[in-house]
C-alpha cells in the first residue's frame, strides 16, 4: 500500500526501504494514526509535501515533519555554501526563524512551517551544503521535527496551490 | 532646533511603517516612498542593530530605504564565519579595534571612518544586487567622469581593473537588505595586517574570505572624501527613485524612534553573538617553548562548539609538569569559553587550589601563556 502512494506522488521519490527496516516502536500491532486530515490510517503511509509561502516544505510521517527548501527556493538561492541548523531540542512556533541557508546570493533566513521540537538535523549538510541544491526534496532535508498542532498543516499549500503560488510570484 | 524638526517627522514617518500588516484602506501611499538615512553613530554594534531594527520592523513592500554609516576601526565577519580563521584577534586587541559579527553571509571587512557602508533596503521582490551596484558607479563617474570603477559578477568593485574598493553581503528574510563597503581613505596597511589570521591547524567548514588587493577612492583622487562620495551617492539614488536630495540623521540609541533597538544592540554586542555563532571547529596544532635551555614542544588538539571548548588535549613533554595538574587543566578547559580572559583566570585558580612548588607555578604560567598567545 505505502508503496503505491508512492508512485502516485512521483517519481523523484527515493523508493521506500523494506518494511522491516522502517523505525517502530512496536512490531504489531501499528501504531494509532496520527490525527492529519487527508491521510489514511496507516501511520505508515507517506504524507503529501505541503508548503509555506516562504517556500518551505514539510512532510509528516509518524508524527514526524521533514522539512526542506522547494525547487524554486533553491534556484534563486544560488549554491549553497552553508547551512546554518538549529541544536536537537530546540521548539520552534510555527513562523519563528530556526536558521539559515547562505548562498552565494545571500544569507537567506529559515522559518520554521509548523510548531514543534526539533528532532533530527541533517548532518550530510555540513560538509556537503550542495545537496539541498542537488536535492532539495530528498537528501538535501533540512531538519525533522514533531507536529505538535497538526491543525496547523491545513494550513500550508498543497503541491497544487504552491505551483499557481510560485506562477503568481513570477509574473 | 531644525534637527528636532526632522526627528519629530522621521518618528511620524517611521510610525507610519512600524506595523507588519498595515490596513491598506487610509494608508495614503506617495510615489515612490523611498528615504535616505544617515546615522550620527560609529559604533558598529548601534549602525548593525539599525539594519536589524528596519529589517524587522518596516515594511518594505512599496518603500525602499537608503542606509549611509560609517564606523570607527572594527573588523565584520560574516554570518557564518570563523573569527580566528579571519583575522588577527591579538592584534585587534592591542590596537583596541572592535569585532563584530554582522547577520548577512559573505566575508570579513575591516571598517574605519574612511569606509563608508551603505546598505539598501527593498521588498525581497525588488532585491537586486546589482543594480544597486551600477548606482554606486554611476554616482562615482558623475563625480569623477575618469576613474575607473566597475562592478564584477561577484558583485564586488574594482578600481583600475586590479583593486577592490567595494564588497557587498546581503539577507533575505521578511524582507531583504544588500549592504555593501566602500573604500575611500581606510588604513589600508592595518587592514592587510589585521586581516591575517596567525593562528595555525583550524580545520573548520565556517564560510572563507576570498582575500583580495584593496586600494582607496583617495588614492585615485586625493579630493574624494567620505562627505563627497556619500552626498554623491545619496543624490544619484534620490534622482532614481524620484525623492528630494535630503538625508535623514539618524541617532541609533534612541529608543522613541526605535522602540527596542537596544536590544538588538545588547544582542550584538554579546560573546554568544559574536564568538559563539562561530560553527563548529577543531584546532590540531604545535609550538614550542623556551624553558631555561630547552626547548620544548607542546602539541594540542581541541574541539570548540559555540565558542567553547568541547575536547581538550594537551601532549607536553613526559614529567615536565605533575600529570595531574595537567590533566586538571584539560578537565576544566571544557565547557569554558576560547578566551584568553577566560583561560588565564581558569589557570590561576587551578594553581591556587593545588599548592605547588615555585618551579612548577613558573613552568605552568609559561604553558598557559604560550596557549593563550598561540590559539587565541
Amino acid at each position: 500500500m505505502a508503496l503505491r502512494a508512492v508512485r502516485v506522488l512521483g517519481t523523484n521519490w527515493a523508493p521506500l526501504p523494506a518494511l522491516p527496516a522502517l523505525r517502530r516502536p512496536r512490531a504489531a500491532p501499528l501504531p494509532p494514526p496520527i490525527r492529519v486530515r487527508g491521510l489514511g490510517t496507516s501511520a505508515l503511509l507517506l504524507a503529501a509535501r505541503k508548503y509555506t509561502d516562504k517556500h518551505e516544505w514539510i512532510s509528516v510521517e509518524n508524527g514526524i515533519g521533514t522539512v526542506g527548501i522547494s525547487n524554486f527556493a533553491q534556484e534563486a538561492l544560488g549554491d549553497v555554501v552553508y547551512c546554518s541548523l538549529p541544536e536537537v531540542g530546540t521548539k520552534l512556533n510555527k513562523q519563528d526563524e530556526f536558521g539559515a541557508l547562505e548562498s552565494v546570493k545571500a544569507a537567506s533566513e529559515l522559518y520554521s512551517p509548523l510548531t514543534g521540537e526539533v528532532t533530527e538535523i541533517n548532518t550530510a549538510l555540513a560538509d556537503n551544503p550542495g545537496l539541498v541544491n542537488k536535492s532539495c526534496y530528498n537528501d538535501g532535508w533540512l531538519i525533522k521535527m514533531t507536529v505538535d498542532s497538526p491543525s496547523e498543516l491545513d494550513e500550508l499549500m498543497s503541491e497544487d496551490a504552491y505551483e499557481k503560488y510560485i506562477k503568481s510570484i513570477e509574473d | 532646533m531644525k534637527n528636532m524638526v526632522i526627528r519629530a517627522s522621521l518618528r511620524n514617518w517611521f510610525q507610519l511603517f512600524y506595523v507588519h500588516k498595515f490596513p491598506a484602506a487610509g494608508f495614503r501611499t506617495t510615489a515612490d516612498g523611498a528615504i535616505i538615512l544617515q546615522s550620527v553613530s560609529n559604533d558598529i554594534y548601534q549602525n548593525l542593530a539599525v539594519e536589524d531594527w528596519i529589517h524587522d520592523n518596516m515594511n518594505l513592500e512599496n518603500r525602499q530605504v537608503l542606509f549611509l554609516w560609517r564606523n570607527s576601526p572594527t573588523v565584520v565577519i560574516g554570518r557564518h564565519q570563523n573569527p580566528w580563521q579571519e583575522c588577527n584577534l591579538k592584534m585587534m586587541r592591542q590596537k583596541n579595534i572592535k569585532l563584530a559579527r554582522r547577520r548577512s553571509g559573505g566575508g570579513t571587512v575591516y571598517h574605519d571612518l574612511g569606509n563608508i557602508n551603505l546598505t539598501f533596503f527593498t521588498s525581497k521582490r525588488k532585491y537586486e544586487r546589482m543594480e544597486n551596484l551600477k548606482l554606486v558607479v554611476k554616482a562615482l563617474k558623475c563625480l569623477r567622469p575618469q576613474l575607473d570603477v566597475h562592478a564584477t559578477d561577484r558583485c564586488d568593485l574594482l578600481l583600475n581593473r586590479n583593486f577592490k574598493i567595494s564588497g557587498t553581503a546581503a539577507k533575505l528574510g521578511r524582507t531583504a537588505y544588500h549592504h555593501c563597503t566602500l573604500l575611500c581613505s581606510a588604513d589600508r596597511f592595518l587592514l592587510s595586517s589585521v586581516l591575517k589570521s596567525p593562528y595555525k591547524g583550524i580545520k573548520s567548514n565556517a564560510t572563507p574570505s576570498v582575500p583580495a588587493s584593496v586600494k582607496n577612492l583617495f588614492e585615485e583622487d586625493p579630493t574624494l572624501t567620505c562627505q563627497i562620495v556619500m552626498d554623491a551617492i545619496a543624490a544619484e539614488y534620490a534622482i532614481c527613485h524620484q525623492i528630494d536630495h535630503r538625508v535623514t540623521l539618524i541617532n541609533p540609541t534612541d529608543e522613541t524612534v526605535f522602540p527596542g533597538i537596544n536590544n538588538k544592540t545588547k544582542e550584538l554586542q554579546s560573546w554568544e553573538w559574536i564568538y559563539g555563532k562561530t560553527p563548529k571547529f577543531s584546532i590540531s596544532t604545535c609550538f614550542n617553548m623556551v624553558y631555561k635551555h630547552s626547548f620544548l614542544e607542546v602539541k594540542v588538539d581541541m574541539d570548540i562548539k559555540h565558542g567553547r571548548i568541547e575536547v581538550c588535549n594537551i601532549n607536553l613533554p613526559e614529567e615536565w609538569l605533575p600529570p595531574a595538574l595537567c590533566g586538571e587543566l584539560e578537565k576544566n578547559l571544557i565547557g569554558s569559553k576560547f578566551c584568553p580572559s577566560e583561560m588565564t583566570a581558569l589557570a590561576s585558580a587551578l594553581l591556587r587550589s593545588c599548592p605547588q612548588d615555585y618551579e612548577v607555578h613558573r613552568r605552568w604560567n609559561l604553558l598557559c601563556e604560550n596557549m593563550t598567545t598561540t590559539l587565541m
